[in-house]
């Protein structure tokens, strides 16, 4: 209470002067900037309790032995990890790892906004938010360096560490700075009538209850397992299981770049750019095609019909491919030897299956897509069409001028989505249609089959299959988020966010 | 509607537009149902003209043996049903309540933090831990392997079926209908039940067929997490049927017909009918609320 009393003091006190009130973000500058130093490899964060016992129980060469120090900083504690082939405590510093980083980003960000002077129409509340989280994610790093100790006495039955004097300073730092900051904060928000979080779940905490069941099936979900891509940098064996698999480094993204990563790169991508779009100019022309339709029963009708195969499951689909183009069987080879040629063994021979994907993926989405589009069109208004008409233009004018312009906020944004699983794109389609046929692999391959093939066929692969997947969506992010500031350059209405 | 206006002006450019949009939409239509009616006739034909002609469009030698044969020794199919009936209103009834709930938190501007909600939704569909760290979490974290869980809480919801909703909910409900309401005392509770719900028809509809759908056609799920027959999907079902394995020699042995009689072609055809059949009636059903309910919006709003 005492030092909080002090910090008010210090706060009102630079809220007098002249332009007082970003005398507190350069604090906070200074503060990131030492913090930001101290989370680099030269500080003691963790000190080496009992090298003796740690050397006995994990037999360690020698050479290996050289190598290691006394004083480990977050950031580099990794290092250790991988040298003294401690499974069990690598999640844990995984973590910790994550969050330094983390932090550091933060770091850099508040001190840029705060150098480049960033005041928006909130005045100073974006660039002291984006603060308060690196002094948020400082403080939890410093927590979880204490408690690690104590994680790893327990699991390897000995001192293996004790914390050094890092954490303790680096926390002191962030504690302060952060509640300096609340003050600056709270003058600000009077200033814009703001108000915090708390303040918010007073006024709306049946909002925050209705978020509830959604943010228990995202954490489950999909935020819980992103702490798994851990596991890419582990070398997954049956005898210490998943949480305590040796840490290897990136010696799993090796072995995947060696394999196959360009050409399962070239693949994915090539396939799901055609996909999105090819599937897109033929959406839209269908889309259009079926706006110009007036008699009624025709439109319904053959909305409904082009609509069917979005209802088909891939399995469905399989079955459909198959009676097609199988050798004997198929229908496409008792055509061909219907009208006296020869039979295609479709199954063997790889240069037709891009076309064959790529058809039943239009085929399929074609439905979908085009009503997306045509609840676009049926939304614009009618005057427009009309006072087109009376100035004599036709029907392939009012598209161009009209119709197309219109639908364009729908494509950029259906687009967008799209771009997300660009490197995911489209597993079950694949799986499906090719299956385990080897001989077909060359040209169907993707980087979500080859996970899904090497992790159900070789049990150890837990660690390339993540590694992939790691890869797949890192790349995936990064399309997106460019694509998106592109957009938002040109027209920040169509940007997705 | 305005056929007086159409008949004043239409010209050479509109009759000709006519004509392509009926030629090119017929051809589609066509091309989107022949392979439906492939597996229809299939399922009709004998299996030893299968075998011995191909497939074809139109059933020869006509029968119904491969249906029969089903139905003989039904409770694996029937399980696969129960199943896959439970999955689907189970998930779809859940994953409808918990997209509407978040959606309407995320539509409302009076909600300070609706954008990072928002973000925090969208992100898990451009980054996620993947494949395995998705598999794990379920079969080894949580330890629910062979159980139903896994099978259909993965699929509640989806990115992009919330930001379609909350959409339509801005559509439909302005913020100043809520905002009046709440100047005469109504909590979010009564809002949302007595003024949002009761206009979601068509967003409704439209979320649920998509929920629905990815249920009724789940066979991934069901593959990863099953350890027997007992949680399977119709899908997976009709995939292992397609993989002439364990459900071939099932069938034979409940049916007491030996495998090499077994029409196993038109079975898998008649296999696929029945497994699609439920959807494709349910269609129809909704399809007048489809094209209000699937206005798509950006993530940000």
């Amino acid at each position: 209470m005492k030092s909080n009393g002090f910090i008010n003091n210090l706060a009102t006190k630079m809220d007098k002067d002249a332009g007082s009130r970003k005398t507190g973000l350069v604090v906070s500058l200074i503060a990131s900037v030492i913090l930001f130093i101290l989370n680099l490899p030269f500080a003691s964060w963790l000190v080496l309790a009992d090298p003796q016992s740690m050397v006995n129980s994990q037999q360690l060469k020698d050479e290996v032995i050289a190598t290691l120090h006394m004083h480990y900083s977050i950031l580099n504690i990794m290092d250790f990890v991988q040298r003294s082939k401690i499974g069990i405590i690598g999640l844990f510093s995984a973590c910790l790892f994550a969050l330094c980083v983390a932090a550091d980003i933060f770091f850099i960000i508040s001190a840029v906004k705060i150098i480049r002077n960033r005041i928006t129409d909130k005045g100073l509340l974006g660039l002291i938010g984006t603060a308060k989280v690196g002094f948020i994610l400082e403080l939890l790093l410093t927590i979880g360096t204490m408690i690690l100790p104590v994680f790893a006495k327990h699991n390897v039955h000995y001192d293996l560490f004790r914390p050094g004097y890092a954490p303790v300073v680096a926390g002191i730092i962030a504690v302060i700075t952060y509640f300096l900051l609340k003050v600056f904060e709270a003058k600000e928000r009077e200033k814009y009538r703001e108000h915090g979080i708390l303040k918010e779940f007073k006024k709306n905490w049946v909002l925050f209850l209705m978020l509830v069941p959604a943010f228990v099936y995202l954490i489950i979900n999909n935020y819980l397992p992103m702490v798994g891509v851990y596991f890419a940098f582990t070398n997954f064996n049956f005898r210490d299981g998943l949480y305590a698999s040796p840490y290897v480094g990136f010696k799993n993204f090796e072995f995947f770049l060696k394999a196959d990563l360009w050409h399962l790169t070239k693949n994915t991508l090539l396939y799901n750019i055609v996909f999105i779009g090819l599937g897109n100019i033929l959406q839209i022309f269908f889309a259009i095609l079926i706006s110009q339709v007036t008699v009624k029963w025709f439109k319904k009708s053959s909305q409904t019909l082009m609509f069917m195969p979005y209802f088909v499951s891939y399995v469905i689909l399989k079955v459909l491919v198959y009676n097609l183009f199988e050798y004997n069987s198929g229908l496409i080879n008792g055509l061909l030897t219907g009208t006296g040629g020869g039979k295609i063994d479709f199954y063997n021979t790889p240069s037709y299956w891009p076309y064959i994907i790529t058809f039943f993926y239009m085929w399929k989405g074609i439905g979908y897509g085009m009503v997306v589009y045509l609840a676009t069109i049926t939304g614009i208004d009618t005057e427009l069409y009309e006072a087109a008409k009376v100035d004599g233009a036709n029907v392939f004018q009012q598209i161009r001028y009209i119709t197309l312009p219109h639908i364009k906020p729908t494509f950029i944004i259906l687009l967008l989505y799209a771009l997300g699983s660009i490197m995911k794109g489209q597993f079950e389609l694949f799986y499906q249609m090719v299956g385990n046929n080897g001989v077909l692999f060359g040209v169907t391959d993707i980087l979500d089959t080859y996970v899904y093939r090497i992790t159900t066929t070789q049990p150890l692969s837990i660690g390339t299959g993540t590694a992939a997947g790691l890869y797949q969506s890192l790349f995936g992010l990064a399309i997106v988020v460019i694509t998106n500031e592109v957009v938002k350059r040109k027209n920040p209405d169509f940007a997705l966010f | 509607m305005d056929n007086t206006k159409k008949k004043v002006k239409i010209g050479a450019a509109g009759h000709a537009m006519n004509a392509i949009a009926f030629i090119l939409l017929t051809l589609g239509s066509v091309i989107c149902v022949l392979p439906f009616i492939i597996i229809v006739s299939g399922s009709f034909t004998d299996n030893t003209t299968i075998l011995r002609e191909g497939y074809s469009l139109l059933p020869r030698n006509i029968t119904l043996s491969a249906y029969r044969t089903i139905f003989k020794a039904p409770q694996d199919i029937f399980q696969a049903y129960k199943m896959t009936f439970i999955y689907t209103i189970l998930g779809t009834g859940i994953g409808l309540m918990v997209i509407t709930m978040t959606s309407y938190v995320i539509s409302r501007n009076e909600f300070k933090y609706r954008n990072q909600v928002s973000f925090l939704i969208y992100f898990t569909s451009i980054f996620g831990g993947g494949m395995l760290p998705w598999y794990l979490m379920y079969a080894n974290v949580l330890g629910m392997k062979g159980k139903m869980f896994p099978i259909w809480f993965p699929a509640l919801m989806s990115p992009f079926l919330v930001i379609l909703m909350r959409t339509f909910i801005k559509g439909s409900v302005p913020d100043a209908i809520t905002e009046s309401a709440k100047i005469d005392g109504a909590g979010h509770v009564t809002i949302f039940s007595r003024i949002v719900l009761p206009v979601l028809g068509p967003g409704l509809a439209t979320v649920g067929l998509f929920l629905a759908l990815g249920y009724w056609n789940d066979w991934y799920r069901a593959s990863m997490f099953s350890v027997n027959s007992k949680t399977w999907t119709l899908q997976f079902y009709l995939y292992d049927l397609l993989n002439a394995s364990t459900a071939i020699k099932q069938m034979s042995q409940n049916s007491s017909i030996s495998t090499k009689d077994l029409p196993t072609e038109s079975v898998k055809m008649a296999m696929a009918v029945v497994a699609t059949g439920p959807v494709l009636l349910f269609y129809p059903f909704v399809q007048k609320y489809f094209v209000s309910g699937i206005t798509v919006g950006a993530v940000k709003g």
